[in-house]
């Protein structure tokens, strides 16, 4: 898979392509508007994550043009301004989801993943981790042969872990996409910290090999082993 | 004992001043043309013995002596005029003098003192009046700059706050060799504190754009018992972690017209303070009211209460009551604030309430 990043804050650029390359992606970055155009127009790429402040020609200005010549790469932008505004004239000019400065790192990565998902089936019925196995029809969870009961809120969350295993999953994530809550608070996270630990003392019992895997400052990660 | 004039109103005592003055012009002028006329007549008598010798009939006389008295009173009025102009400027002079005063008072109070106060010689007259207004500004000019002043302090403790620890975990992670798990210990608390300073500055630039009144609300009839429900659903797991129950008493539907997701942000606030501050395993009232123009949703619980030294504070950007709750347990003392700018920008207000039995924070907006 293809990356291309416009970025042109240098270490923000670094630290893009080194989390892309740590996900085995292959990186091409352009530190200008005129190069990552010239770039996105010439060669081919599975993404582009495109930064909407750049010096010369505008993140903006490089989208419409590329749409305009017909050229359908998934953009992904990045924008300090969180502005309704501007998220909805980079949405309306063709871009395929955003990301507000500061991000997280793993919020980046699975919104690049989701992208380059898109338009492939994904509805897996079945979402399995080491012994854990769940079942989306019946909403039945399995840890090994013993059958766990969860609450829809927990099973929402238990899927989410599951669907992202192997990834981070940072609490804003977790506010969005399983709470469906437009904006994280501290009230919030609290309610996320105490849903995990109940989720968790179901899917991990004393004695079992946790799956479960808190990571400090980051998030929530579920995998098989330390992570 | 105050004497009559002093207390009297500026009005009163010019009405006094220029009645006295005018009087003492009036009897200046007619003395002199008492004086004048008095005169007249006595020459008149003298020249009544000579007019027989020298055949003036007593009409030419009369004649003369009209003419005569004209001339006194043509000259005398000037005179008087000019008496009237003099005594109108010191009067003048003498009425505007606390003005003057005043305003070189106002002129001394500068943004460095505005803890000084203009003096006011008779808080009973009107510019004992205009003086104690004017104070009254500087009075609330003070409290804001105050405001304003603490602000910046706390904010550039809580935002430094944050920055140091970074900083200072970073200068120890570089300066020794780890191991790989102490150094992923030390960049997971560098990314707590990342998240908490990304959190302030996100809250910091909402509260600003509220300030500058550019935050564009999408208001919709709310349901406030539809609200409540919705506010506990989502922190009733907080509740049951401390074993203590949430009841909602909505009478009927209650409707106001507001955005519903920034009122809910101030209801879920003061839930989630009522869940923290209340004991475990107590229960906290939600409770929707309504009278004939506002409805209210108010918070009560069974804590211990805000001591009244706080109370005039708690919505203050920053405040904590305890100062030792730290950051840890306590967030940045801005829950509050939000709060309170939430519920004001959908044009109600917050307000708190100490009863036997805990606190009482009640949102009360204009009914729908």
């Amino acid at each position: 898979m293809r990356v291309l990043i416009v970025e042109d804050e240098r270490k923000l650029a670094q630290v893009l392509s080194a989390a892309l390359e740590s996900e085995h992606y292959d990186v091409v970055a352009a530190a200008t508007g005129e190069d990552g155009f010239y770039r996105a127009n010439a060669e081919l790429f599975d993404l582009v994550v495109l930064d909407l402040m750049l010096p010369g020609r505008g993140g903006l200005e490089i989208l419409q043009t590329l749409r305009e010549r017909r050229i359908e790469t998934p953009v992904l932008i990045l924008t300090a301004r969180d502005g309704v505004d501007d998220r909805v004239r980079g949405l309306d000019l063709g871009a395929d989801d955003y990301l507000v400065k500061p991000f997280a790192l793993p919020e980046l990565l699975a919104r690049i993943r989701a992208l380059l998902r898109r338009g492939r089936p994904s509805d897996v019925l079945r979402l399995k981790v080491s012994d854990l196995e769940v079942n989306l029809v019946g909403r039945r969870v399995l840890r090994g042969d013993r059958s766990i009961d969860l609450t829809t809120r927990e099973f929402e969350l238990l899927e989410y872990l599951l669907r992202h295993q192997g990834h981070l999953v940072s609490r804003e994530m977790l506010a969005r996409d399983v709470w469906r809550e437009p904006r994280r608070a501290t009230p919030l996270d609290n309610v996320i910290d105490v849903q995990m630990a109940r989720l968790r003392r179901k899917i991990d019992p004393e004695g079992a090999p946790r799956l479960i895997h808190t990571v400090r400052g980051v998030g929530f990660t579920m995998r098989e082993g330390e992570p | 004992m105050t004497r009559w004039w002093t207390t009297a109103s500026i009005r009163v005592r010019l009405t006094a001043w220029y009645t006295a003055a005018l009087a003492l012009m009036l009897v200046v002028y007619a003395t002199v043309t008492f004086v004048a006329v008095r005169h007249e007549f006595r020459e008149q008598l003298e020249e009544d013995s000579r007019a027989a010798h020298a055949h003036l009939t007593p009409e030419e006389l009369v004649q003369r002596q009209l003419s005569e008295i004209l001339v006194v009173l043509v000259l005398g009025l000037p005179v008087i005029v000019m008496l009237a102009g003099a005594g109108g400027y010191v009067l003048a002079r003498r009425a505007l003098a606390p003005i003057e005063h005043l305003a070189g008072d106002a002129r001394r109070i500068t943004a460095d003192r505005l803890h000084e106060r203009l003096t006011v010689p008779n808080p009973h007259d009107e510019i004992g009046r205009l003086a104690a207004v004017i104070n009254g500004t500087f009075a609330r000019l003070e409290s804001s700059f105050e405001q304003l002043r603490r602000f910046t302090a706390d904010a550039s403790h809580e935002l430094r706050t944050p920055l140091s620890v970074i900083r200072g975990i970073g200068e120890l992670g570089v300066a020794g060799t780890r191991s790989p798990s102490e150094y992923k210990e030390a960049i997971g608390s560098m990314l707590e504190e990342v998240d908490r300073l990304t959190r302030l500055v996100d809250t910091l630039l909402r509260l600003s754009r509220g300030d500058a009144g550019s935050v564009r609300l999408a208001p919709e009839l709310v349901d406030l018992g539809g609200l409540a429900g919705d506010v506990v659903a989502s922190l009733g797991l907080l509740a049951e972690e401390r074993r203590q129950r949430l009841e909602i008493s909505a009478p009927s539907a209650v409707a106001v017209r507001a955005d519903r997701l920034v009122l809910r942000e101030a209801i879920t606030n003061l839930v989630d303070n009522a869940i923290k501050y209340g004991p475990a395993g107590s229960t906290i009232g939600i409770r929707v009211e309504q009278d004939a123009r506002t409805a209210a949703i108010a918070v009560t619980d069974q804590g211990p209460g805000i001591p009244s030294e706080h109370r005039s504070r708690i919505f203050d950007r920053f405040y904590r009551v305890d100062e030792g709750r730290s950051r840890e347990t306590g967030g940045a003392g801005l829950g509050l604030a939000i709060a309170k700018w939430a519920v004001e920008v959908n044009g109600g207000h917050v307000t708190y309430e100490n009863g036997d039995a805990g606190s009482t924070f009640r949102v009360s907006l204009p009914r729908s």
